[in-house]
């Protein structure tokens, strides 16, 4: 098939690229749109299984099962956790009135992805993807990761680490009743 | 003694005036009055000493030259320089020894006059400040240091007037007489600017900057004149401005009357010999300026003749004993005025010497009397004083004598003889003073005639209401009980006067400096008029634009008409008042004549002027403040607050707390911030 | 993948993020808020491992420093994601806190920073 549209070649690629890039965008929608918070968050859950899979089409394997296990696995189980305890799922909670800033917001996101996509995307639609010999293709890999950790980014490990730690001393504090 | 030891005149009264300041209160504590009076009045006289060594070193005569003693730098600009510079002249030495000698004498009778006040130490420190300030302005070499002394003695005369300051009276007079003279003070230091003005533009002057030095200013201005011949007159009516602030000349007068509320020497010594005649020293020493403008001399005589009979009129509605001798003061100025501008300078000098002899003899007389009389100044309770005060009696007629020029032309005459003869003859005989074609100096000299007549007759009314007649006029007031007065008044004067009280002659200290003056204001005359000495001492070349000065009138008989006019005078006064006090003349004054009762309120001129400046000024200043201050400057100053609060209010409205609405404004001005950008990309971009 | 222009990695991300910052505005939802932080961060990190993947497009000849930006874009992912981790502990902290004290977490009554 070598048809194009607007420039750009349609190849079983760009097809599937389309299919799960409609969804996550779809779903993104959705975490905005839902009034209740659960199905909010479900629909982010989806949204960053779908970005997981686009991270493995960028040869990022191993940020891909990263994003599964921490974001999905661990932030947004937080999420729901923390929706359910303090029950704020229900739809009947926090009517919305009627509010001019929600359409200003709106109007002004519309802008913005028009603004930018304007200057950004007819040059960047141009561009192709590199073909990639096999060792510069396992560049996503654990192995690479991880030495490019331990040697060049370890600094900014060690302190990562350190924020983590702050982080948790940090939640414990806010979640005591009493200090 | 040369003239270079000069500063030893100057620093007598320095230290003195530094010594009591410091220590007075406590020397009076340990030593008593007699020391502290003893060190009051050591300063004067050494430093008279040694003015008197100096002066007789001093050449006066066709050899006279200016020495000058330069003690220093003091203002050394780029262009102009000022130094501490005293000059040893004629002029000068004159005034030194009038102002210690005299001013000694008055400080040995202040001693007994002041002996019960209070702030004894404060009075002597204030009496020494004000000879030291004289002295600068006599002895300085440029006009900057005149000024300065000017001002010093301004500032004196205002602290020994307002010397029992808790009369609001006495206060309020010591204010009016600075005031009176800072405007004096306005026209001086314009003339003085205008003199710098002139020689710099005309390049002349000093080559070393002394623009105001006189050894080099007058040379200067002579030729600077001739080119500007309408400056002359500027200058001259500017400086006039001054003296006649300073010599209460009209309409510049009417501090002084106000001025008696201080004590008696100050009277004496300030408001007679001293002070007011500053305006003659400065006449005299810029008298180059005056010689080349006729204008000017003509206005100078006009309003000296004007001052002489507006004062001696006035003088006859006053019952104070002082006000008399102040507006007769006041009328001797004008005399000595007109003599300056006729062109006779040195007869204003002569006059000046004469005056300071015989006024105050008479102040400190009139003070020996309020001594006696409880502090009590209305002639009207006075009468038939010599049979207790002998001494004040005989001293005082020899000054009455004096001040209305009693003398036998040609043998004999008392002290103001000479010098009112050398003034009315320059007058009558001079052509320099004029004015669009009319002699103004010839008018002033039969002005001044006729007014020498008025203080015959005026100073007779004093002397008899005082001391003849024979009615003891203070019997009559009803008799006071002495005893049980509180201490509440009893602190600054005596009880009061009453029937039962004896006057009783003044102690040595007090009579002795008014036989001293006694004796000069009879003999000085004679001794200093003697073959034109005095004229040759302080003017010893002719003049250098008038040339010779007569002080003859070619075809009128002076000599004949002035003693007409003095001793025609004494006895229409001694017609008048010899008996006492006349019924018209009495404490009830609705019963007073219209003359003599406009007579007592100045011609309503010191009314007017009140009313004009006080008020009017107070008037002025309450609009700006009302119109200006309140609503223009602090309008701008609390508006721009207001405006500030108010964008502080309107930006507020931003600031509602709500988290959402702070991301919507980020929002926007992101895509503000993009929009922008995009534009400007697509219109210049690629 | 091969076939995919760069551009429409782009899109999606620019996509999501729009679609982020839009949510921060409209939802009073906290945790709403709180989640569509998380979608601006994923777009975020799907930008970077785009453009890390598209490096030899743009410098085909220097092979070292073309490798160090691939690295650069994964480890800029890692930190991302850890830094993600630790700011939704503490903010569900905080909104728990909130909660604890108001007993709602409507975003519109948290103004006490009101001028």
């Amino acid at each position: 098939m070598n048809q194009t549209v607007g420039g750009v070649a349609i190849t079983p690629e760009l097809l599937i690229f389309g299919g799960v890039a409609g969804a996550a965008a779809l779903c993104a929608i959705g975490v905005v749109a839902f009034n209740n918070a659960i199905r909010s968050a479900l629909c982010l859950v989806v949204n960053f299984f779908l970005l997981a899979f686009l991270y493995f089409t960028l040869n990022a394997e191993m940020l891909g099962i990263t994003q599964v296990v921490v974001y999905t696995g661990a932030i947004m189980v937080l999420f729901l956790f923390v929706i359910m305890l303090l029950n704020l799922g229900a739809p009947n909670l926090l009517v919305e009135k009627k509010d001019p800033k929600k359409y200003l917001g709106i109007l002004l996101g519309c802008g913005m992805f028009v603004l930018l996509g304007s200057q950004l995307l007819p040059e960047l639609l141009k561009i192709n993807a590199p073909t990639l010999s096999p060792e510069l293709a396992r560049f996503g890999g654990p192995e690479a990761i991880g030495r490019s950790l331990f040697t060049a980014y370890v600094y900014p490990f060690e302190a990562v680490s350190v924020l983590l730690l702050i982080g948790i001393v940090g939640s414990i504090l806010l979640a005591k009743r009493r200090i | 003694m040369n003239y270079e030891s000069i500063w030893l005149v100057l620093l007598f009264p320095i230290v003195g005036f530094l010594i009591q300041a410091l220590l007075g209160t406590r020397i009076e504590k340990m030593l008593g009055r007699r020391a502290l009076g003893a060190i009051a009045v050591l300063p004067i006289v050494l430093s008279f000493v040694v003015g008197l060594l100096i002066t007789l070193n001093t050449k006066g005569g066709p050899e006279a030259t200016a020495n000058i003693a330069n003690l220093g730098k003091w203002i050394d600009a780029a262009n102009l320089r000022i130094p501490f510079e005293f000059i040893v002249d004629p002029l000068s030495m004159t005034m030194v020894l009038i102002i210690t000698g005299i001013g000694s004498l008055i400080h040995l009778y202040a001693t007994g006059y002041m002996s019960e006040e209070k702030d004894y130490a404060r009075f002597f420190t204030y009496m020494n400040l004000f000879i030291f300030s004289m002295l600068v302005l006599v002895l300085g070499a440029n006009l900057v240091l005149l000024f300065v002394g000017w001002e010093g003695v301004g500032l004196c005369s205002y602290l020994l007037i307002g010397f029992w300051y808790k009369d609001l009276a006495n206060a309020k007079a010591a204010n009016k007489a600075f005031i009176v003279n800072r405007i004096g003070d306005w026209g001086l230091t314009l003339g003085l600017l205008m003199i710098v003005a002139l020689l710099m533009k005309n390049q002349v002057g000093s080559s070393d900057g002394r623009y105001l030095s006189y050894d080099s200013m007058l040379p200067a201005l002579r030729t600077a004149l001739e080119h500007n011949p309408g400056m002359a007159t500027v200058i001259g009516l500017l400086l006039f401005v001054g003296a006649a602030g300073k010599s209460a000349q009209f309409p510049l007068y009417l501090w002084l009357p106000d001025a008696m509320a201080g004590p008696t020497p100050v009277s004496a010594l300030i408001h007679a010999a001293t002070m007011v005649t500053s305006g003659v020293v400065l006449l005299n020493r810029m008298h180059v300026v005056f010689e080349m403008s006729p204008v000017a001399s003509a206005i100078i005589c006009a309003i000296g003749a004007f001052t002489a009979l507006f004062a001696a009129l006035i003088a006859f509605g006053q019952t104070d004993i002082k006000k008399v001798l102040a507006y007769s003061t006041v009328s001797q100025l004008g005399f000595m005025f007109i003599a300056c501008g006729a062109g006779a300078y040195w007869a204003g000098m002569f006059h000046v010497t004469t005056h300071a002899f015989f006024k105050a003899l008479l102040f400190l007389g009139a003070g020996a009397v309020i001594h006696a009389m409880a502090h009590n100044q209305d002639m009207r309770n006075y009468g038939n004083l010599r049979k207790y005060l002998p001494i004040t009696f005989w001293t005082m007629i020899l000054g009455t004598l004096a001040i209305c020029a009693v003398g036998v032309p040609g043998v004999f005459g008392f002290a103001g003889f000479y010098s009112k003869e050398a003034i009315l003859g320059a007058a009558l005989a001079n052509t320099h003073a004029q004015m669009e074609g009319i002699q103004v100096g010839q008018i002033a000299g039969w002005v001044g005639l006729g007014v020498a007549a008025l203080t015959s007759i005026y100073m007779t009314r004093l002397t008899c209401l005082t001391f003849l007649g024979t009615e003891e006029r203070w019997r009559n007031i009803p008799a006071a009980d002495h005893h049980g007065h509180d201490d509440a008044h009893a602190d600054e004067h005596h009880h009061e006067l009453d029937a039962n009280h004896t006057p009783k002659e003044v102690p040595p200290s007090m009579w002795f400096p008014l036989v001293v003056l006694a004796l000069l204001s009879v003999g000085g005359g004679f001794v200093l008029a003697n073959n034109g000495a005095f004229e040759h001492w302080l003017y010893p070349n002719e003049l250098p634009i008038l040339g010779k000065v007569s002080t003859e009138p070619s075809n009128i008989p002076l000599a004949m008409y002035s003693t007409i006019a003095a001793v025609g005078g004494i006895i229409l006064g001694l017609a008048f008042y010899l008996k006492g006090l006349p019924k018209n003349q009495g404490f009830d004054e609705s019963a007073w004549s219209p003359l003599r009762r406009l007579e007592r309120d100045q011609f309503g001129y010191d009314h007017a002027m009140t009313v004009a400046s006080v008020e009017g000024g107070g008037d002025i200043a309450n609009a700006l403040w009302k119109w200006f201050d309140n609503l223009l400057v602090d309008g701008v100053v609390e508006g721009s607050g207001k405006v500030s609060a108010g964008i502080g209010l309107l930006l507020k409205r931003f600031q509602t707390g709500y988290i959402r609405l702070y991301a919507l404004m980020m929002l926007v001005g992101f895509v503000g911030f993009i929009g922008y950008f995009a534009y400007m990309l697509s219109q210049g971009g690629h | 993948m091969n076939g995919v222009p760069l551009g429409a990695y782009i899109g999606l991300s620019l996509f999501m993020f729009t679609t982020g910052v839009v949510g921060v505005i409209i939802r009073r939802n906290p945790i709403v808020i709180f989640m569509c932080i998380e979608l601006m961060l994923n777009s975020v990190n799907l930008t970077f491992l785009t453009f890390a993947r598209y490096q030899m497009a743009s410098k085909p000849d220097d092979r070292i420093a073309m490798q160090n930006s691939m690295m650069a874009g994964q480890m800029m992912v890692i930190f991302v994601m850890a830094v993600a981790a630790a700011e939704v502990a503490v903010g569900l902290g905080i909104i728990m806190a909130i909660y604890r004290l108001r007993d709602s977490v409507d975003i519109d009554e948290l103004n006490l920073l009101r001028g």
